[in-house]
């Protein structure tokens, strides 16, 4: 069943009256508990699309349909994590969850909203941290926490703008499995849009890609990713299927880069 | 050994030393003087007892002995050799055996003038922080007040005294006003940036958990402009305190200013010193409870 689809849409930011386009016609079509991956090279306005499937901001073309529906805003339908700042650095771990959580479920009880929370803050492992402020805990586990209130507040649909681009290697295949334990996790698997500019990230968590480029950023190649899950990471990695899927990814996504630079003697 | 040879307890040892030498001016002897200074001498030895930081206790001692010195010279060019005028420079210890005595007028002028501060104060910090927190949300509102501010706020405060004694009918209303005036647009034009500066993630972080508007400007904005809030309140509260000692000299029957003023017209120089001290003493221990206020509201600023 199609959960979310975008129908031409296109995003122009408005300078000294100038109309800047981010993307362009774009078309899009995902299906109910799909993980697909958005990349693409910086500047190709992926982040643009998140926020307008956010409900952030508008498009100036085009509509963007979830169940049918034409977003009118941000809802509690879509929870989203950001790279930085996904958190409100003046409330702890715990407090932060327990916010999220009052907006979807306003009439629930205290006590039940910090049992639920406490439950969220077990599954990313960071019980002994439910009342450390986000200033007070690394990269990584800031992270953590945004998911858990992400996955806390049970959106159906769930936008992640480069959630792991500023961790380091070792943290984010770490974070990757407790992102792929959680979206497993529920009966009905949530709609994950992914964004992210790291191939081998995209390949491993994804059911589709979503290749974009820059100028106008738009799509311009969708990738089926047909691995088994649950995937186990370390036979996928030394697979020929793998190898292969991640060659063509690259070739893809550098494509414009070596045409400019002229050759395929640089190293990737 | 080295330990008791520091400085402070030097400094201690010299200024009783400096009592045996005859004095030039007789007027109060040496008991209020050595009052003071082992007052100041047990002060430090409790801090050394208390804490457990080594930088702080050197600190503590290097203070002690900075203040000893000066005790010391004070007491050496005022009482044993009276190089100095006796009226504007009275020996120390007539300065604790005046704040002593007089203990009961500084209080009460103490709290006459803590009841205008915090009427004024207050109303600056509940008209000013709602305000801005509104002004600075709604885009069109700020853009037509931003500039205004501009304005308004460098008008210094001083000048509505006279207007604020013309147009209000009592001296007490006519301060409250004015420290009102000067403490709200420090609190205010720092809330306003700071609604203005939040990081812009944070609030679409917000937008996307789809809280209500009530939620965006109390658990939200506030908390997130609290920094500047803060910097903008401690500003407003300076001011405060000097526009309220500017009133009390100009209009008061009582006060700190008031107490200041009031002996300065009978040349009263000693008394207007043990002001001095007094209301030193009182801005040290506001400051240092609007510190203890500020680290517990930002405890989560690392």
């Amino acid at each position: 069943m199609t959960k979310i689809r975008l129908e031409n849409v296109s995003y122009a930011y408005e300078d000294r009256g100038a109309a800047l386009p981010a993307v362009e016609g774009i078309n899009i079509s995902v299906h109910e508990g799909e993980f697909v991956s958005i990349i693409g090279p910086s500047g190709c306005g992926k982040s643009t699309l998140l926020s307008l499937l956010a409900g952030l901001s508008f498009p100036s073309a085009g509509c963007i349909f979830i169940d049918g529906q034409v977003i009118k805003g941000t809802g509690p339908d879509r929870g989203l994590v950001f790279q930085h700042y996904s958190l409100f650095p003046w409330m702890t771990a715990r407090q932060n969850i327990v916010f999220g959580i009052r907006q979807v479920k306003k009439s629930t009880g205290k006590k039940t909203i910090e049992k639920i929370a406490d439950e969220y803050l077990g599954l990313v492992g960071l019980r002994d941290f439910a009342h450390k402020y986000p200033l007070q805990l690394s990269g990584g586990m800031q992270q953590r926490v945004a998911i858990a209130r992400a996955f806390a507040m049970n959106p159906r649909v769930l936008l992640m703008d480069e959630p792991f681009g500023a961790l380091d290697a070792k943290n984010r295949v770490v974070l990757q499995e407790v992102l792929l334990k959680l979206w497993d996790n529920g009966s009905e698997k949530k709609t994950v849009i992914f964004v992210t500019h790291d191939i081998d990230e995209a390949v491993l968590l994804s059911d589709r890609i979503m290749v974009m480029s820059a100028r106008p950023g738009t799509v311009v190649r969708e990738v089926p990713v047909e691995f088994a899950r649950p995937r186990d990471r370390a036979a996928l990695i030394g697979s020929e299927e793998y190898a292969g899927l991640r060659n063509k990814m690259v070739s893809l996504f550098y494509d414009d880069v070596l045409q400019k630079i002229g050759g395929s003697e640089v190293a990737l | 050994m080295k330990k008791l040879f520091n400085l402070a307890n030097i400094g201690f040892l010299l200024l009783l030393l400096l009592e045996i030498i005859p004095s030039r001016r007789n007027d109060t002897g040496p008991f209020f003087l050595l009052v003071l200074v082992v007052s100041i001498q047990v002060l430090y030895l409790l801090i050394l007892a208390v804490s457990g930081d080594d930088d702080k206790r050197t600190a503590a001692g290097d203070i002690t002995a900075i203040i000893y010195a000066l005790i010391f010279s004070w007491e050496l060019f005022t009482t044993k050799l009276d190089i100095l005028d006796q009226m504007l420079f009275p020996a120390p210890g007539i300065i604790v055996s005046l704040f002593i005595t007089d203990l009961p007028v500084l209080l009460k002028g103490f709290a006459d003038s803590m009841e205008l501060l915090l009427a004024g104060y207050l109303l600056a910090l509940a008209f000013a922080i709602p305000l801005a927190l509104v002004i600075g949300w709604r885009k069109r509102l700020y853009n037509a007040v931003n500039p205004l501010t501009k304005v308004l706020g460098p008008i210094p405060p001083i000048v509505y005294i006279p207007y604020a004694i013309g147009l209000l009918p009592t001296f007490m209303i006519s301060s409250i006003f004015i420290i009102f005036v000067g403490a709200f647009w420090p609190i205010f034009i720092n809330t306003l940036n700071g609604v203005f500066n939040i990081e812009k993630r944070i609030i679409d972080s917000a937008k996307a958990l789809n809280v209500s508007e009530k939620t965006m400007l109390f658990e939200i904005i506030l908390p997130g402009a609290l920094p500047a809030i803060i910097s903008g309140s401690t500003i407003g509260l300076v001011l405060a305190f000097i526009l309220l000692t500017a009133a009390e000299m100009i209009g008061a029957t009582s006060g700190l200013g008031w107490y200041v003023k009031y002996f300065s017209d009978f040349a009263d120089y000693s008394r207007v010193i043990v002001g001095i001290i007094f209301i030193g003493m009182v801005v040290t221990a506001i400051t240092y409870v609007f510190n203890k206020i500020e680290v517990y509201l930002l405890r989560w600023r690392n």
